[in-house]
Protein backbone atom coordinates (compact mmCIF):
# COMPACT_ATOMS: atom_id res chain seq x y z
CA UNK A 1 0.00 0.00 0.00
CA UNK A 2 2.93 2.52 1.34
CA UNK A 3 4.79 1.85 -2.47
CA UNK A 4 0.81 3.23 -4.19
CA UNK A 5 2.42 6.67 -3.70
CA UNK A 6 5.45 5.76 -5.76
CA UNK A 7 3.49 3.87 -8.86
CA UNK A 8 1.04 6.75 -9.67
CA UNK A 9 3.61 8.75 -11.55
CA UNK A 10 4.37 5.96 -13.92
CA UNK A 11 0.96 4.65 -13.83
CA UNK A 12 -0.37 8.28 -14.92
CA UNK A 13 2.21 7.97 -17.98
CA UNK A 14 1.42 4.84 -18.61
CA UNK A 15 -2.38 5.95 -19.07
CA UNK A 16 -0.94 8.19 -21.41
CA UNK A 17 0.56 6.21 -23.49
CA UNK A 18 -2.30 4.55 -24.15
CA UNK A 19 -4.38 6.60 -25.80
CA UNK A 20 -5.23 5.86 -29.04
CA UNK A 21 -2.87 5.92 -32.99
CA UNK A 22 -3.62 9.05 -34.39
CA UNK A 23 -3.77 11.35 -31.56
CA UNK A 24 -2.43 14.66 -32.02
CA UNK A 25 1.05 15.43 -30.73
CA UNK A 26 0.57 19.00 -30.27
CA UNK A 27 -1.83 21.13 -28.85
CA UNK A 28 -5.74 21.31 -29.79
CA UNK A 29 -8.85 23.09 -28.86
CA UNK A 30 -10.56 21.30 -26.23
CA UNK A 31 -12.75 20.72 -28.29
CA UNK A 32 -11.38 18.93 -30.89
CA UNK A 33 -9.47 17.66 -28.00
CA UNK A 34 -12.91 16.08 -26.86
CA UNK A 35 -14.11 14.60 -29.96
CA UNK A 36 -10.51 12.99 -30.55
CA UNK A 37 -11.24 11.28 -27.13
CA UNK A 38 -13.13 8.14 -28.33
CA UNK A 39 -12.11 7.07 -32.25
CA UNK A 40 -12.80 3.18 -30.99
CA UNK A 41 -16.45 2.96 -30.59
CA UNK A 42 -18.01 -0.37 -29.84
CA UNK A 43 -21.97 -1.68 -30.40
CA UNK A 44 -23.17 -5.18 -30.93
CA UNK A 45 -23.24 -5.68 -34.69
CA UNK A 46 -27.09 -6.43 -34.41
CA UNK A 47 -27.97 -2.53 -33.85
CA UNK A 48 -25.29 -1.72 -37.01
CA UNK A 49 -27.76 -3.34 -39.48
CA UNK A 50 -30.97 -1.11 -37.98
CA UNK A 51 -29.24 2.09 -37.36
CA UNK A 52 -30.56 4.62 -39.73
CA UNK A 53 -28.18 7.74 -40.18
CA UNK A 54 -30.89 9.48 -41.88
CA UNK A 55 -33.25 9.59 -38.94
CA UNK A 56 -33.93 12.94 -37.57
CA UNK A 57 -32.87 15.13 -40.23
CA UNK A 58 -31.55 13.52 -43.17
CA UNK A 59 -32.12 14.43 -46.98
CA UNK A 60 -32.52 11.16 -49.22
CA UNK A 61 -32.54 11.50 -52.80
CA UNK A 62 -33.17 8.69 -55.31
CA UNK A 63 -32.06 8.89 -58.78
CA UNK A 64 -33.04 5.91 -61.43
CA UNK A 65 -35.52 3.85 -61.10
CA UNK A 66 -35.81 2.22 -57.18
CA UNK A 67 -35.13 -1.32 -57.84
CA UNK A 68 -33.91 -1.66 -61.03
CA UNK A 69 -31.47 -3.40 -62.48
CA UNK A 70 -28.51 -2.97 -65.13
CA UNK A 71 -25.74 -4.53 -66.88
CA UNK A 72 -22.15 -3.03 -65.77
CA UNK A 73 -19.41 -3.23 -68.80
CA UNK A 74 -17.72 -5.89 -67.03
CA UNK A 75 -21.63 -8.08 -66.99
CA UNK A 76 -22.10 -7.97 -63.59
CA UNK A 77 -25.31 -6.89 -62.15
CA UNK A 78 -25.74 -3.54 -60.24
CA UNK A 79 -28.76 -1.39 -59.27
CA UNK A 80 -29.08 1.68 -60.71
CA UNK A 81 -30.29 3.77 -58.16
CA UNK A 82 -27.69 6.10 -56.51
CA UNK A 83 -28.65 7.29 -53.02
CA UNK A 84 -26.87 10.37 -51.36
CA UNK A 85 -28.12 10.88 -47.75
CA UNK A 86 -27.46 14.16 -45.65
CA UNK A 87 -25.78 13.67 -42.29
CA UNK A 88 -24.59 15.53 -39.60
CA UNK A 89 -21.98 14.95 -37.17
CA UNK A 90 -24.24 12.49 -34.82
CA UNK A 91 -24.51 10.49 -37.87
CA UNK A 92 -20.93 10.47 -38.93
CA UNK A 93 -19.91 8.96 -35.77
CA UNK A 94 -22.10 6.29 -35.95
CA UNK A 95 -21.65 5.17 -39.35
CA UNK A 96 -17.95 4.98 -38.10
CA UNK A 97 -19.08 2.11 -35.15
CA UNK A 98 -17.87 -1.21 -35.50
CA UNK A 99 -19.84 -4.54 -34.19
CA UNK A 100 -18.37 -6.51 -31.43
CA UNK A 101 -19.62 -9.85 -32.95
CA UNK A 102 -18.40 -12.34 -35.41
CA UNK A 103 -19.91 -10.95 -37.97
CA UNK A 104 -18.60 -6.97 -37.33
CA UNK A 105 -17.51 -5.63 -40.87
CA UNK A 106 -13.96 -3.57 -41.76
CA UNK A 107 -14.89 -0.76 -43.13
CA UNK A 108 -13.77 1.28 -45.71
CA UNK A 109 -14.04 5.47 -46.01
CA UNK A 110 -13.60 7.68 -48.63
CA UNK A 111 -13.99 11.36 -48.18
CA UNK A 112 -14.60 13.54 -51.53
CA UNK A 113 -15.93 16.01 -53.71
CA UNK A 114 -16.76 16.28 -56.97
CA UNK A 115 -15.28 19.34 -57.22
CA UNK A 116 -11.94 17.37 -56.65
CA UNK A 117 -10.15 16.24 -59.26
CA UNK A 118 -8.03 13.74 -57.86
CA UNK A 119 -11.30 12.23 -55.51
CA UNK A 120 -12.85 11.95 -59.37
CA UNK A 121 -9.98 10.37 -60.56
CA UNK A 122 -9.92 7.72 -57.78
CA UNK A 123 -13.21 7.21 -57.42
CA UNK A 124 -13.58 4.50 -60.26
CA UNK A 125 -11.18 2.54 -58.44
CA UNK A 126 -13.23 2.55 -55.14
CA UNK A 127 -16.20 1.06 -56.90
CA UNK A 128 -14.03 -1.84 -58.53
CA UNK A 129 -12.58 -2.02 -54.81
CA UNK A 130 -16.40 -2.06 -53.31
CA UNK A 131 -17.43 -4.79 -56.24
CA UNK A 132 -14.51 -6.93 -55.73
CA UNK A 133 -13.86 -7.16 -52.30
CA UNK A 134 -18.16 -7.41 -51.48
CA UNK A 135 -17.30 -11.25 -50.36
CA UNK A 136 -14.38 -10.28 -48.57
CA UNK A 137 -17.07 -8.56 -46.00
CA UNK A 138 -15.90 -4.89 -46.48
CA UNK A 139 -18.13 -2.21 -45.89
CA UNK A 140 -17.40 0.46 -48.05
CA UNK A 141 -19.09 4.23 -47.80
CA UNK A 142 -18.32 7.30 -49.56
CA UNK A 143 -18.76 10.61 -47.99
CA UNK A 144 -19.22 13.45 -49.78
CA UNK A 145 -18.46 17.32 -48.86
CA UNK A 146 -20.02 19.02 -51.60
CA UNK A 147 -22.63 21.60 -51.09
CA UNK A 148 -25.75 20.41 -49.18
CA UNK A 149 -27.60 22.39 -52.21
CA UNK A 150 -25.72 19.76 -54.74
CA UNK A 151 -27.51 16.68 -53.18
CA UNK A 152 -30.10 16.15 -56.07
CA UNK A 153 -27.98 17.35 -58.62
CA UNK A 154 -24.07 17.14 -59.17
CA UNK A 155 -23.46 14.48 -56.24
CA UNK A 156 -25.54 11.94 -57.93
CA UNK A 157 -25.12 12.61 -61.38
CA UNK A 158 -21.08 11.92 -60.49
CA UNK A 159 -22.26 8.93 -58.97
CA UNK A 160 -24.11 7.72 -61.74
CA UNK A 161 -21.61 8.46 -64.51
CA UNK A 162 -18.99 5.95 -62.35
CA UNK A 163 -21.85 3.43 -61.93
CA UNK A 164 -21.28 3.61 -58.13
CA UNK A 165 -25.39 3.14 -57.53
CA UNK A 166 -24.44 0.20 -55.48
CA UNK A 167 -21.89 2.58 -52.61
CA UNK A 168 -23.38 3.61 -50.36
CA UNK A 169 -23.40 7.21 -50.64
CA UNK A 170 -23.32 10.28 -47.75
CA UNK A 171 -23.25 13.85 -48.30
CA UNK A 172 -21.49 15.43 -45.00
CA UNK A 173 -23.26 18.72 -43.74
CA UNK A 174 -22.12 20.61 -40.99
CA UNK A 175 -21.58 24.28 -39.89
CA UNK A 176 -17.43 23.37 -37.88
CA UNK A 177 -15.58 20.89 -39.94
CA UNK A 178 -12.50 20.98 -37.81
CA UNK A 179 -14.89 19.27 -35.01
CA UNK A 180 -15.63 16.65 -38.04
CA UNK A 181 -11.95 16.34 -39.18
CA UNK A 182 -11.15 15.87 -35.62
CA UNK A 183 -13.82 13.21 -34.79
CA UNK A 184 -12.03 10.92 -37.96
CA UNK A 185 -8.61 11.86 -37.32
CA UNK A 186 -6.96 14.49 -35.34
CA UNK A 187 -3.92 14.18 -37.56
CA UNK A 188 -5.76 14.84 -40.48
CA UNK A 189 -6.27 18.84 -41.51
CA UNK A 190 -9.15 18.27 -44.46
CA UNK A 191 -7.19 18.18 -47.63
CA UNK A 192 -9.19 15.71 -49.74
CA UNK A 193 -9.59 13.42 -50.46
CA UNK A 194 -8.91 11.20 -47.95
CA UNK A 195 -9.82 7.50 -47.24
CA UNK A 196 -9.52 5.93 -43.68
CA UNK A 197 -9.53 1.86 -43.22
CA UNK A 198 -10.66 0.64 -40.33
CA UNK A 199 -10.79 -3.49 -39.07
CA UNK A 200 -13.86 -5.00 -37.40
CA UNK A 201 -13.20 -3.89 -33.86
CA UNK A 202 -13.30 -0.12 -35.39
CA UNK A 203 -9.67 0.41 -35.17
CA UNK A 204 -8.25 2.56 -37.57
CA UNK A 205 -5.25 0.50 -39.96
CA UNK A 206 -4.57 2.55 -42.56
CA UNK A 207 -4.89 6.28 -43.60
CA UNK A 208 -3.92 8.20 -46.61
CA UNK A 209 -4.93 11.88 -48.19
CA UNK A 210 -4.46 13.02 -51.39
CA UNK A 211 -5.17 10.16 -54.49
CA UNK A 212 -4.71 6.28 -52.89
CA UNK A 213 -2.48 4.17 -54.68
CA UNK A 214 -4.79 0.64 -55.58
CA UNK A 215 -1.86 -1.29 -54.89
CA UNK A 216 -1.29 0.17 -51.74
CA UNK A 217 -4.87 0.18 -50.32
CA UNK A 218 -5.80 -3.20 -51.29
CA UNK A 219 -2.78 -4.32 -49.64
CA UNK A 220 -3.82 -2.92 -46.33
CA UNK A 221 -7.89 -4.35 -47.26
CA UNK A 222 -6.48 -7.41 -47.61
CA UNK A 223 -4.41 -8.05 -44.21
CA UNK A 224 -8.32 -7.06 -42.37
CA UNK A 225 -10.73 -9.06 -44.54
CA UNK A 226 -11.50 -12.79 -44.90
CA UNK A 227 -13.45 -14.57 -47.75
CA UNK A 228 -16.73 -15.77 -46.62
CA UNK B 1 16.80 5.63 0.93
CA UNK B 2 15.29 2.95 -0.13
CA UNK B 3 11.95 4.44 -1.01
CA UNK B 4 14.27 6.80 -2.79
CA UNK B 5 15.38 3.63 -4.64
CA UNK B 6 11.69 2.54 -5.32
CA UNK B 7 10.49 5.49 -6.76
CA UNK B 8 13.12 5.69 -9.07
CA UNK B 9 12.83 1.98 -10.13
CA UNK B 10 8.98 2.51 -10.26
CA UNK B 11 9.23 5.85 -12.38
CA UNK B 12 11.88 3.91 -15.05
CA UNK B 13 10.06 0.44 -15.55
CA UNK B 14 6.86 2.59 -16.30
CA UNK B 15 8.09 5.19 -18.46
CA UNK B 16 9.91 2.31 -20.40
CA UNK B 17 6.65 0.90 -20.48
CA UNK B 18 4.56 3.71 -21.53
CA UNK B 19 7.28 4.18 -24.63
CA UNK B 20 6.72 0.24 -25.78
CA UNK B 21 2.78 0.39 -25.79
CA UNK B 22 3.14 4.01 -27.57
CA UNK B 23 5.43 2.92 -30.17
CA UNK B 24 3.17 -0.27 -30.78
CA UNK B 25 0.08 1.56 -30.53
CA UNK B 26 1.84 4.03 -33.31
CA UNK B 27 2.59 1.50 -35.56
CA UNK B 28 -0.93 0.22 -36.03
CA UNK B 29 -2.00 2.85 -38.20
CA UNK B 30 -0.18 2.87 -41.75
CA UNK B 31 -0.39 6.36 -43.41
CA UNK B 32 0.35 7.04 -46.65
CA UNK B 33 0.14 9.92 -48.91
CA UNK B 34 0.66 13.55 -48.97
CA UNK B 35 0.89 14.06 -45.48
CA UNK B 36 4.12 16.11 -44.53
CA UNK B 37 4.73 17.57 -40.62
CA UNK B 38 3.71 21.19 -40.06
CA UNK B 39 5.46 23.62 -38.05
CA UNK B 40 4.62 23.37 -34.83
CA UNK B 41 2.58 26.51 -33.22
CA UNK B 42 5.29 28.52 -31.42
CA UNK B 43 7.95 27.55 -33.31
CA UNK B 44 10.17 30.28 -35.48
CA UNK B 45 10.03 29.91 -39.09
CA UNK B 46 13.19 30.47 -40.73
CA UNK B 47 13.67 32.44 -43.62
CA UNK B 48 12.94 31.09 -47.04
CA UNK B 49 12.62 32.08 -50.56
CA UNK B 50 9.84 32.49 -52.85
CA UNK B 51 9.27 33.88 -56.98
CA UNK B 52 6.81 36.80 -57.41
CA UNK B 53 5.31 37.06 -60.78
CA UNK B 54 8.36 38.54 -62.42
CA UNK B 55 10.43 35.66 -61.53
CA UNK B 56 12.35 37.72 -59.03
CA UNK B 57 13.22 35.97 -56.09
CA UNK B 58 11.67 36.81 -52.62
CA UNK B 59 12.38 36.41 -49.17
CA UNK B 60 10.32 36.09 -45.90
CA UNK B 61 12.15 38.89 -44.44
CA UNK B 62 11.37 40.76 -47.19
CA UNK B 63 7.81 39.75 -47.90
CA UNK B 64 6.80 39.58 -43.88
CA UNK B 65 4.86 42.60 -41.89
CA UNK B 66 5.99 44.94 -38.95
CA UNK B 67 3.78 43.29 -36.94
CA UNK B 68 2.57 40.23 -39.02
CA UNK B 69 2.59 38.19 -41.80
CA UNK B 70 -0.18 35.68 -43.20
CA UNK B 71 0.74 33.38 -45.03
CA UNK B 72 -1.93 31.38 -47.27
CA UNK B 73 -1.40 28.55 -49.46
CA UNK B 74 -3.63 29.19 -52.64
CA UNK B 75 -4.91 27.75 -55.91
CA UNK B 76 -5.66 28.74 -59.28
CA UNK B 77 -8.45 25.80 -59.63
CA UNK B 78 -9.08 24.82 -56.12
CA UNK B 79 -12.71 26.15 -55.73
CA UNK B 80 -13.35 26.28 -52.11
CA UNK B 81 -9.92 28.67 -52.63
CA UNK B 82 -12.60 30.44 -55.16
CA UNK B 83 -14.81 31.13 -52.76
CA UNK B 84 -12.63 32.67 -50.59
CA UNK B 85 -10.38 34.97 -52.64
CA UNK B 86 -13.08 38.00 -51.79
CA UNK B 87 -12.49 37.30 -47.77
CA UNK B 88 -8.60 37.36 -48.69
CA UNK B 89 -8.84 40.37 -50.26
CA UNK B 90 -10.59 42.04 -47.35
CA UNK B 91 -8.70 40.65 -44.57
CA UNK B 92 -5.10 41.72 -46.41
CA UNK B 93 -7.10 45.54 -46.70
CA UNK B 94 -7.85 45.63 -43.30
CA UNK B 95 -4.94 44.50 -41.83
CA UNK B 96 -2.23 46.49 -44.00
CA UNK B 97 -2.55 49.59 -42.03
CA UNK B 98 -1.65 47.91 -39.03
CA UNK B 99 1.05 46.27 -39.94
CA UNK B 100 0.18 42.51 -40.91
CA UNK B 101 0.71 41.39 -44.47
CA UNK B 102 -0.52 39.05 -46.15
CA UNK B 103 1.19 36.72 -48.93
CA UNK B 104 -0.21 34.61 -51.15
CA UNK B 105 1.63 31.46 -51.87
CA UNK B 106 0.88 28.76 -55.44
CA UNK B 107 3.09 25.67 -54.31
CA UNK B 108 1.00 23.70 -56.99
CA UNK B 109 3.03 21.97 -59.53
CA UNK B 110 0.49 21.60 -61.77
CA UNK B 111 -0.31 25.21 -62.06
CA UNK B 112 2.57 27.52 -63.98
CA UNK B 113 3.51 31.53 -63.68
CA UNK B 114 1.24 32.30 -66.22
CA UNK B 115 -1.50 30.72 -64.38
CA UNK B 116 -0.89 32.36 -61.50
CA UNK B 117 -0.76 36.04 -62.96
CA UNK B 118 -4.00 35.06 -65.26
CA UNK B 119 -5.74 34.58 -61.39
CA UNK B 120 -4.22 37.52 -59.81
CA UNK B 121 -5.63 39.71 -63.24
CA UNK B 122 -9.15 37.90 -62.95
CA UNK B 123 -9.39 38.37 -59.24
CA UNK B 124 -7.98 41.89 -59.27
CA UNK B 125 -5.88 40.88 -56.42
CA UNK B 126 -4.07 43.64 -54.47
CA UNK B 127 -1.97 41.25 -52.30
CA UNK B 128 1.16 39.89 -53.82
CA UNK B 129 1.08 36.11 -54.58
CA UNK B 130 4.08 34.56 -55.01
CA UNK B 131 4.90 31.12 -56.72
CA UNK B 132 6.82 28.27 -54.31
CA UNK B 133 8.86 26.31 -57.02
CA UNK B 134 9.22 22.69 -55.96
CA UNK B 135 6.75 23.13 -53.02
CA UNK B 136 10.03 24.09 -50.42
CA UNK B 137 8.13 26.19 -48.62
CA UNK B 138 4.97 24.33 -48.41
CA UNK B 139 7.21 21.39 -47.30
CA UNK B 140 8.93 23.74 -44.48
CA UNK B 141 6.03 24.68 -43.40
CA UNK B 142 4.10 21.72 -43.49
CA UNK B 143 0.97 22.78 -45.79
CA UNK B 144 -0.84 20.32 -47.53
CA UNK B 145 -4.37 21.32 -48.93
CA UNK B 146 -5.55 25.14 -50.23
CA UNK B 147 -6.86 27.18 -48.70
CA UNK B 148 -4.22 26.72 -45.40
CA UNK B 149 -3.20 29.40 -43.48
CA UNK B 150 0.54 30.09 -41.07
CA UNK B 151 -0.14 33.04 -39.41
CA UNK B 152 3.57 34.77 -37.96
CA UNK B 153 3.74 37.40 -35.64
CA UNK B 154 6.69 40.12 -35.46
CA UNK B 155 9.34 37.64 -34.71
CA UNK B 156 7.89 34.93 -37.36
CA UNK B 157 6.77 32.95 -34.74
CA UNK B 158 3.99 30.71 -35.57
CA UNK B 159 0.53 31.36 -33.82
CA UNK B 160 -2.00 30.07 -35.68
CA UNK B 161 -2.35 27.40 -38.59
CA UNK B 162 -4.98 26.22 -40.30
CA UNK B 163 -8.35 27.60 -41.46
CA UNK B 164 -9.66 31.21 -42.51
CA UNK B 165 -12.82 30.54 -41.01
CA UNK B 166 -15.50 28.00 -40.29
CA UNK B 167 -17.31 27.73 -43.57
CA UNK B 168 -16.66 28.39 -47.51
CA UNK B 169 -20.36 29.34 -47.42
CA UNK B 170 -19.67 32.98 -46.02
CA UNK B 171 -23.77 33.74 -44.88
CA UNK B 172 -22.42 30.51 -42.31
CA UNK B 173 -19.53 31.57 -40.44
CA UNK B 174 -19.88 31.59 -36.88
CA UNK B 175 -15.90 31.37 -36.36
CA UNK B 176 -13.25 33.77 -37.54
CA UNK B 177 -10.52 31.94 -36.45
CA UNK B 178 -7.73 33.44 -38.53
CA UNK B 179 -8.88 37.28 -37.86
CA UNK B 180 -9.53 36.28 -34.17
CA UNK B 181 -5.78 35.24 -33.94
CA UNK B 182 -4.60 38.35 -35.82
CA UNK B 183 -6.41 40.40 -33.33
CA UNK B 184 -5.07 39.14 -30.13
CA UNK B 185 -1.67 39.27 -31.17
CA UNK B 186 -1.76 42.47 -32.30
CA UNK B 187 -3.29 43.00 -28.66
CA UNK B 188 -0.37 41.36 -27.00
CA UNK B 189 -2.87 38.55 -26.14
CA UNK B 190 -2.13 35.30 -26.69
CA UNK B 191 -3.80 32.75 -29.91
CA UNK B 192 -7.30 31.12 -27.40
CA UNK B 193 -7.21 28.56 -30.70
CA UNK B 194 -4.00 28.19 -32.40
CA UNK B 195 -5.35 25.86 -35.15
CA UNK B 196 -8.70 24.90 -36.63
CA UNK B 197 -9.12 22.47 -40.05
CA UNK B 198 -11.14 22.61 -42.42
CA UNK B 199 -11.95 20.42 -46.13
CA UNK B 200 -9.66 22.05 -49.15
CA UNK B 201 -7.57 20.98 -52.00
CA UNK B 202 -4.72 18.92 -51.52
CA UNK B 203 -1.27 20.69 -53.12
CA UNK B 204 -0.38 19.12 -55.81
CA UNK B 205 3.65 18.89 -55.30
CA UNK B 206 6.05 18.43 -57.27
CA UNK B 207 6.89 14.41 -57.94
Amino acid sequence: MRYSFYLLPGLAMLALSLTPAGQPQHARSASAAAAAAAPLIHRPAATLVAFNPLKGAAQEVVTGKTGQAHKTKKGETATRVAVVREIDLEALKKLLQRGTGTDARPLLVNFWATWCVPCREEFPDLVKINSDYAKRNLEVITISLDDPSEIKTTVPQFLREVRAGNLPAYLLNVIDPDIAINTIDPQWRGALPATFLYDASGQMVFKHTGRFDTRELRAAIDKVTTAR
Amino acid sequence: MKKRYAFAISLSIMMALSLVVAGAARRGVAASGDKVAAAAIGSTIANFKLSDTSGKEQTLSALKGTNGTVLIFISTQCPVVRDYMERIGKLAADYKERGVNVIGINANASESMDDVKAHIAANNLTFPVMKDKGNKVADQLGAERTPEVFFLDAANKLVYHGRIDNHRNISLVNANDLRDAIDATLAGKPVVKAEASAFGCTIKRAS
